[in-house]
């Protein structure tokens, strides 16, 4: 049986499942035996609560340092924080258990720092929750697993991964982590990718098809998980797992390399994101920039839009963890498949040939000017943001954006708010159209970036997500190819730089190509770019010209996928 | 009491880290400590209500101190604030 969700941390990992089932937190038939008793318990609990998660934290800070720590010390003054522990005394003095007072504070805080307009902020909910679960299990004798004595080839299974669980965990006895919720920008993805251990969230129904003790192989690339797998499957596994671990610690040597050919040439390599937390994560993999900031992430999930201050604050704390280096966010893309209830958007025949990103944005002025200000106003910090408008068809769109943008100029100027003037607005190139007039486009754009996925589907005129045509789904088709080599081409005769934030980008046999077509930067995603960076450095100028000339006269996408794999494999 | 006007220098702003900082850095004085920022009252000793203020960089704060070693507190709370929260 195999089950799916989000790959989240990539890797292999295989062993034998551990369930952490939901514990019973109900406390209706606990009595209440007098404030004194009640405070008495609850103080208890507490000091055991703070004992044992300063016994993890000290663990964490021996393993991973003192910044993976904070959060399990910061948990213990959020905990023992004067004004928190009133108004559970408070509670209980109102009649309350200790349970019931400890429960309707963290609840209010949750509630509070759900509500406040600071992502990162958000995220401390997350702890507070930890933080009532694991004093309601004290104060209840209800207690989880003890994940820092779990055997070594754990696969851990859980409904949901809190901050002191992953860090608890040590890398050496989890192999794998499973969750039923969660998400590629959630905390736990992130602290699962800090600690290299693969990881798929979000698998509907696992704790019910998990059972204790199961063989699991899980594919935290693929977001994968094979429960009792067959033996011949089981040895494909494994060899899968021996050559991920061997490639990975091949890659280490890359983490704080400049990126270059092997005769020397240096490339931009960035990282795609789609959220605050990612930047984080992207800085830490040695990114050198931020090539595709998805913005969509701040309008989703809720009932309104995100105000202008919101919106800086987002762009302004990736470019303070980004400082000094290039940050490319791209406007919101998108149309009536993405559901953004508040938006009212319509359901569309086409939707991906429909009214959406750059289309939409350019008859809703009123809402892509919160988007461009806050954008301005966050440049002003380091001057390294740039503006990426997506799926643009036309000249007409860059200059419908970029009298919108100097309209904002105007009003933050009248205001007196700082903002930078120089700002540089680019393209996504990824329409047939675009490509087409590239030449056309570069006139009017401070720079390019391909997004090759995109590009493939509407240049092929495939749908992949249709099974019976994704076949044809294939960066490798000559027209693709040809369509990258001329937008490249183009973008350097007007002396504008070009990018690439597609899947193409960390793909092993596209990338000689895009080095001799004269690709200025690679953005990939945080956890491609240690690979990338080695493959990047594999090829020197004059193999790659010969690959790509010898590519480029191929007749079908399957003969270039073949050709080029044997490329990159002889080298 | 004593207070000071200082300027949050650090990218993060009052996060996690910051915040568990400062209110250390401040308890063992043992004077009430305010902060009052974009117009809220703040008590300082609290790291959830600190965190839940939402303290940006450039953000221009108040630090008002009152009671024992007030003085000492405000010198060592303003210091931390200007050497930018141990960021």
């Amino acid at each position: 049986m195999t089950l799916h969700g989000v790959g989240a941390s990539a890797g292999i990992g295989i062993g034998t499942a551990v369930c952490v089932r939901e514990q019973n937190l109900d406390y209706t038939s606990v009595p209440f035996s007098g404030a004194e008793q009640e405070k008495a318990r609850l103080r208890a609990a507490a000091d055991l609560f703070t004992q044992r998660t300063q016994a993890m934290a000290d663990d964490i800070t021996n393993r991973l340092g003192e910044a993976e720590a904070a959060i399990l010390t910061g948990q213990i003054m959020m905990l023992e924080d004067p004004f928190m522990l009133s108004q559970m005394e408070e509670a209980i003095d109102a009649g309350k258990c200790a349970e019931e007072a400890l429960d309707t504070v963290c609840q209010t805080f949750i509630a509070m720092f759900s509500g406040v307009e600071d992502e990162l902020m958000r995220q401390r909910a997350a702890d507070i929750g930890d933080i009532r679960t694991r004093m309601l299990g004290i104060l209840l004798h209800a207690e989880s697993v003890d994940l820092a004595a779990l055997p070594e080839g754990t696969v851990l299974v859980v409904h949901d991964l809190t901050p002191s669980m992953t860090v608890s965990l040590s890398k050496e006895h989890v192999c794998a982590i499973l969750t039923e919720v969660g998400g590629q920008t959630s905390h736990s993805a992130i602290l699962a990718r800090a600690l290299e251990v693969p990881a798929v969230l979000g698998v509907p129904g696992l704790l019910d098809a998990v059972q204790d003790g199961m063989t699991v192989a899980v594919d935290g690339t693929e977001g994968a998980a094979l429960l009792c797998p067959d033996e011949a499957t089981l040895a494909a596994f494994q060899a899968r797992r021996d050559k991920w671990l061997e490639e990975r610690a091949l890659l280490q040597v890359y983490r704080d390399r400049d990126t270059r050919t092997a005769d020397g040439r240096h490339v931009d390599l960035y990282a795609n994101i789609g959220s605050v937390a990612d930047a984080k994560a992207a800085a830490e993999a040695g990114a050198e920039g931020i090539g595709l900031f998805r913005t969509e992430f701040l309008f989703m999930d809720r009932t309104a839009l995100p105000d202008e201050e919101e919106q800086y604050q987002a762009y302004a704390q990736v470019s303070d963890l980004m400082a000094g280096k290039e940050v490319i966010i791209r406007t919101l893309d998108v149309g009536g498949d993405k559901g953004i209830a508040y938006l009212e958007m319509e359901r569309e025949e086409n939707p991906f040939l429909g009214h959406r990103a750059i289309r939409y944005c350019l008859d809703r002025p009123d809402l892509y000017r919160v988007q461009l200000r806050a954008l301005l106003r966050a440049g002003a910090r380091h001057g390294n943001i740039k503006i990426m408008l997506p799926l643009v068809s036309g000249v007409e769109e860059v200059r419908g954006a970029r009298a919108l943008l100097e309209e904002c100029k105007t009003q933050l100027s009248a205001e007196g708010l700082a903002f930078d003037p120089h700002i540089s607005l680019g393209i996504m190139v990824e329409t047939p159209a675009a490509a087409l007039i590239a030449d056309l486009l570069a006139r009017e754009a401070g720079f390019f970036s391909i997004g090759t996925n995109d590009l493939t589907q509407y240049t092929i005129a495939v749908d992949r997500g249709n099974a019976k045509v994704e076949k044809l789904y294939t960066c490798y088709h000559p027209a693709v190819l040809r369509s990258i080599r001329s937008v490249i081409a183009a973008g350097k005769a007007a002396g504008i730089p070009v990018g690439m934030c597609g899947e193409a980008a960390a793909d092993p046999r596209m990338i000689p190509l895009l080095l001799a077509f004269g690709l200025d930067e690679f953005s990939v995603s945080p956890s491609s770019i240690l690979a990338a960076r080695k493959q990047i450095a594999d090829w020197n100028g004059p193999d790659a010209l010969r690959t790509a000339e010898q590519a480029m006269a191929l007749d079908t996408a399957a003969q270039v996928s073949d050709f080029l794999a044997q490329a990159s494999a002889s080298l | 009491m004593v207070s000071a006007k200082t300027t949050i220098i650090n990218p993060m702003g009052m996060h996690m880290r910051p915040a568990q900082l400062f209110v250390k850095t401040i308890t063992p004085f043992g004077c009430d400590v305010t902060v009052i920022a974009n117009g809220r009252e703040i008590n300082a000793r609290s790291i959830m209500n600190l965190m839940a203020a939402c303290i940006k960089q450039g953000t221009e704060i108040e630090i008002c101190c009152n009671g024992s070693n007030e003085a000492d507190c405000l010198k060592a709370a303003v210091a931390l604030v200007e050497s930018g929260l141990g960021e």
